[in-house]
C-alpha cells in the first residue's frame, strides 16, 4: 500500500483511465467513425495489454483487489469511504430496476427485416465481363457518355446527382437506394453481379433477400443489354471505382 | 532493463500500435474526390476548372450550353435551371438584378431541397464550387459588369402570437392567398393558371411543408423570399410595400403554417388506439383531433413503366383507432386541386382523372417477416387494395398480383358485395381526409386481410393526383410500413425489475452480514 502510493497515482486507476482515454479517442476523435465492431476489437486488445501489464509487473492482489475490499470492508474508516459505500449499496438496487425496467418496457417496434444483401447471382449472370469495357480510349469515352445520359435519364431520381444514393425518392424507399460513392459497393462487387441487380431488379432477388422491397425496376423491360453494361462504364467513371472483375 | 522500460511504456505502446492500424480504416471513407485532386488544382478557382467540373457533374442536368436541358431534365419538376437566362430565383439580390457569388456558392454547396439539385459539399471542394459558379456566370450576359448588392435583413422581430397575427393580415392585404391558398397549401383561386417565363405551369409552393422550401424554410429565408421574390416565376418581390418589421411578420406567420418543426419525423408504423364506443366513420369526427399523427413520405411510382418522375402527393399522414369489432383509418393529404375525371371525348384520353388514395395489405399475413413485393403484390403473394375515390366518395376493393410490363397489372377486383371498407372523404383548402373504416375479421377469408390486435400488418399507401395526369400505374406510392392495434402493456416490465431488486439488496445484505462477522478483513486470505 505505501509502495504504491510513492509512485504516485494507483497502478490500477492509472490503467483503467488510459482505457477510458483511449475508448473517448476511438469513439470521437478518430474520422470517420469507426464501427462498433472495430473499436470493440481495440478495446479487447487494449484490456488485454492492460491485463498483462498490471499481472506482470504488479502484485495483481495489491493493485487490484485491496483497493476493492478497502472500499467495502472499511479499511479506511469513516469520512469518504463510508459515504461512498453507503451511497453504493443504495445505488445498485436501483440501477437495477432501472436497467431492467427499460429492458422490459420495450417501446413496441415493427419486426425488422433481416436480409441477405448480395446474394449469389444465377448461374447465367456469372462471369460476365463488361463488353463496352475496350482498351480504345475514344470508343470507351463514347459508351461512357451513353451511360451516363442513360442514369440521368433513369436512375438519378433513386441514385442520386451524386451517385451517392440519395435522389428526389430515396427517403421513401427501404432499402435505400445502393450508394456507389461508398468504397463498400463498386469495388465489392463483380461486375456480372451489377448487370444481374440492374437487369432483374428487386422482383427478381432470391428467397434469401425477402422482403423484395427494393423499388429497383426490372431494366431488362425498358433498357437493352448494351445500355445496362454502359451505365456500369459510367458509374466506375463517375466514382473513380472499379468493380471487381472476375477471375 | 528492457523488462522495466517495456513495464512502464508497454501499455502506451500498445496503444500507439493500435494507432497505427487506423489510417486502413480512415481512408476507406475518404471521398474519392479527395484522393484524386492533383496538386495543380489545389485551391485554384478558374473558369476553366470551372468548365471541367461543370461537364463532369452538371451538364447532365443543366445541359451542354447551360440551357438547363440536359439528359435528365424533362423527368424533374421543378426543371432545372436555364442559366442562359440569367434568372435565379433563390439569391440576396434585388428582384431584377443577378445574384451574388456567395448566393451561388450557397446553392451549389447545400442544394435545394425538394428538387434534384444535391449538396455538393459532400464531393466536390471549395474551389471547384467557386470556380463552376464563375463558369455558370459566363452563360448570361446579365452577370458582364454587373456588381450585384445584397438586401440586408434588418433587425429581427422575433416570433410571437401578436407578430403572427399581424403576418397573418398582411398574407390577407398583399393577397398571397390568390395564389397560395387560405391555409396556405398552393392551392388558391389563380395556381392553376400559373406559368413560368417560359410558359411553364408552376405551383405555387405548399407553405405548411416547410421542409420543402427550396430557399429553406427558416424565418430568415422567407424574409428574404418576400423581399426578392422568385425570378422568372409569378412570385414577385413585396419589397416596395414590406419594411423590416412588416417583413418579419411574414416571415414569421409562414414559418407558423409548418406542419412539422424541420424535417418530418417520419414514421415506421400507424399504432392504432384502442377506444370505447364506436369508431369513427366520418373525417370531421372530433375524436381523430386526439389522435396521434403518423406520417410516411410518397414517392414517384419509377419502378414500372408507365411511370411517374412528377407526383403531386408527396407524403401521407394516418391516425388510427379501434375497438372489438371495427377499425378505422383516418387519413390526410394535400392536393392543390380537386380534379374528377373530365369524360373523354371520343377517343382521346382525358387530361384530368379522379383523385384518389389507397391503402394497400398483404391479403395475407405471411411467415416470419415476408411481405408481397410492395408495388401491387407479385406473382405468388397478393395484396390487398382499398381504394377510396374522390368522385364517388366510396371505397372500392380489389386483389393484386403484381404487375409486368409484358403482362401488365394482374388485378381481381372484388365483387361489390364484398366490399369491406367504408370510406368517406372531404376536401377542404387543398387538404383531403378520407376515413377508411373495416370490420377486424371478415367473410371473405380468402382476398381480405384478418385483423387483429398485438400484430404488426404490413400496410403501404398510393395516390393518384387526377389533374396532374395521374392514373393507374401513374401514381405515388410508399414502401411497407406497419399497423399495429395497441394493446396495453404488461405487467412485466414492473415484477421483474422489482424482483430483481430484492436479489440485489439480498446480496448486499449477506454480503454486509459475512462483512460484520469476519470483521471486515475476514474474507481477504
Amino acid at each position: 500500500m505505501e509502495k504504491i502510493k510513492k509512485k504516485g497515482m494507483p497502478p490500477g486507476l492509472r490503467v483503467a483511465l488510459s482505457l477510458a482515454l483511449f475508448y473517448l479517442f476511438l469513439r470521437f476523435i478518430v474520422q470517420p467513425p469507426l464501427p462498433f465492431s472495430v473499436i470493440f476489437m481495440y478495446m479487447a486488445m487494449a484490456l488485454a495489454g492492460a491485463i498483462m501489464y498490471l499481472t506482470l509487473f504488479f502484485d495483481i492482489k495489491e493493485v487490484i483487489v485491496n483497493p476493492i475490499y478497502t472500499f467495502l470492508g472499511g479499511g479506511v474508516e469513516g469520512g469518504v469511504a463510508k459515504g461512498g459505500r453507503y451511497a453504493l449499496l443504495v445505488a445498485m438496487p436501483l440501477v437495477v430496476w432501472f436497467g431492467s425496467y427499460q429492458k422490459f418496457n420495450k417501446e413496441i417496434q415493427p419486426p425488422l427485416d433481416p436480409r441477405v444483401i448480395h446474394p449469389a447471382p444465377p448461374v447465367e449472370f456469372t462471369g460476365l465481363y463488361n463488353p463496352f469495357n475496350v482498351e480504345d480510349k475514344e470508343t470507351l469515352r463514347k459508351s461512357v457518355a451513353d451511360g451516363k445520359e442513360i442514369y440521368y435519364k433513369n436512375c438519378i431520381f433513386c441514385h442520386g446527382d451524386l451517385l451517392d444514393g440519395d435522389g428526389i425518392y430515396a427517403h421513401g424507399f427501404n432499402p435505400r437506394p445502393a450508394n456507389f460513392q461508398d468504397p463498400g459497393v463498386l469495388p465489392m462487387l463483380q461486375e456480372s453481379f451489377l448487370f444481374w441487380r440492374i437487369s432483374t431488379g428487386g422482383i427478381s432477388l432470391p428467397q434469401e433477400s425477402t422482403p423484395w422491397s427494393s423499388a429497383m425496376p426490372k431494366w431488362e423491360d425498358m433498357l437493352t443489354d448494351e445500355e445496362r453494361w454502359k451505365v456500369i462504364l459510367f458509374l466506375s467513371d463517375y466514382t473513380g471505382f472499379v468493380p471487381r472483375s472476375w477471375e | 532493463m528492457l523488462r522495466r522500460a517495456i513495464g512502464r511504456y508497454g501499455l502506451t505502446l500498445t496503444f500507439i500500435f493500435g494507432a497505427a492500424v487506423f489510417p486502413v480504416w480512415a481512408d476507406e471513407g475518404a471521398a474519392p474526390e479527395a484522393k484524386k485532386a492533383g496538386d495543380k488544382d489545389k485551391g485554384v478557382v478558374s473558369v476553366e476548372l470551372g468548365k471541367e467540373v461543370y461537364i463532369k457533374r452538371c451538364l447532365g442536368c443543366h445541359g451542354a450550353e447551360g440551357a438547363g436541358d440536359g439528359p435528365a431534365a424533362l423527368r424533374f419538376k421543378p426543371v432545372p435551371r436555364d442559366f442562359t437566362k440569367g434568372l435565379f430565383k433563390y439569391k440576396s439580390t434585388p428582384h431584377g438584378s443577378v445574384p451574388t457569388d456567395e448566393d451561388l456558392i450557397k446553392v451549389v454547396t447545400n442544394g435545394l431541397p425538394g428538387t434534384g439539385m444535391p449538396a455538393w459539399k459532400s464531393i466536390m471542394k471549395e474551389n471547384q464550387i467557386r470556380s463552376v459558379v464563375q463558369y455558370i456566370k459566363t452563360f448570361a450576359p446579365q452577370f458582364k459588369d454587373a456588381a450585384p448588392k445584397p438586401i440586408t435583413i434588418g433587425p429581427e422581430v422575433k416570433s410571437s402570437p401578436e407578430s403572427i397575427e399581424k403576418g397573418k393580415a398582411l398574407f390577407k392585404e398583399l393577397a398571397c392567398f390568390m395564389c397560395h391558398g387560405e391555409e396556405g397549401r398552393g392551392n388558391g383561386p389563380l395556381a392553376p393558371s400559373l406559368k413560368d417565363n417560359l410558359g411553364r405551369h408552376v405551383q405555387p409552393r405548399n407553405l405548411t411543408k416547410g421542409w420543402i422550401f427550396r430557399g429553406g424554410g427558416a424565418r430568415e429565408n422567407i424574409y428574404m423570399r418576400v423581399n426578392t421574390g422568385l425570378m422568372g416565376t409569378p412570385m414577385p418581390s413585396f419589397a416596395d410595400k414590406l419594411d423590416n418589421e412588416k417583413s418579419w411578420h411574414i416571415a414569421n406567420y409562414v414559418n407558423s403554417l409548418s406542419q412539422y418543426p424541420g424535417v418530418p419525423d417520419w414514421n415506421v408504423a400507424v399504432m392504432a388506439k384502442p377506444i370505447e364506443g364506436d369508431v369513427a366513420d366520418d373525417p370531421d369526427d372530433p375524436r381523430w383531433n386526439d389522435l396521434e399523427r403518423h406520417s410516411f413520405p410518397l414517392v414517384g411510382q419509377v419502378t414500372i413503366d408507365p411511370r411517374m418522375f412528377t407526383p403531386t402527393v408527396d407524403m401521407v399522414t394516418v391516425k388510427a383507432m379501434y375497438n372489438e369489432k371495427d377499425i378505422a383509418l383516418l387519413v390526410i393529404w394535400d392536393d392543390p386541386t380537386k380534379s374528377v375525371a373530365t369524360p373523354a371525348a371520343g377517343e382521346t384520353v382525358p387530361e384530368v382523372f379522379d383523385d384518389a388514395i389507397a391503402v394497400q395489405f398483404p391479403t395475407k399475413l405471411l411467415p416470419g417477416t415476408q411481405k408481397p413485393y410492395f408495388i401491387m403484390g407479385d406473382i405468388n403473394n397478393s395484396v390487398y387494395v382499398a381504394r377510396w375515390n374522390g368522385r364517388t366518395n366510396a371505397v372500392d376493393e380489389f386483389n393484386a398480383n403484381g404487375t409486368e410490363v409484358r403482362v401488365g397489372l394482374r388485378i381481381t377486383p372484388q365483387a361489390e358485395v364484398n366490399w369491406q371498407f367504408k370510406g368517406k372523404g372531404t376536401y377542404k383548402q387543398g387538404q383531403y381526409k378520407a376515413v377508411f373504416k373495416r370490420p377486424l375479421v371478415t367473410e371473405d377469408k380468402e382476398t381480405d386481410l384478418q385483423i387483429q390486435p398485438g400484430i404488426f400488418y404490413p400496410i403501404a399507401f398510393t395516390a393518384w393526383d387526377g389533374s396532374n395526369g395521374e392514373r393507374d400505374a401513374m401514381r405515388s406510392l410508399s414502401a411497407w410500413y406497419s399497423l399495429y392495434l395497441e394493446v396495453p402493456a404488461s405487467n412485466d416490465r414492473f415484477i421483474y425489475p422489482t424482483l430483481f431488486l430484492l436479489v440485489v439488496v439480498g446480496v448486499e445484505w449477506w454480503i454486509a452480514r459475512s462483512y460484520r462477522n469476519g470483521n471486515g478483513n475476514g474474507k481477504q486470505k
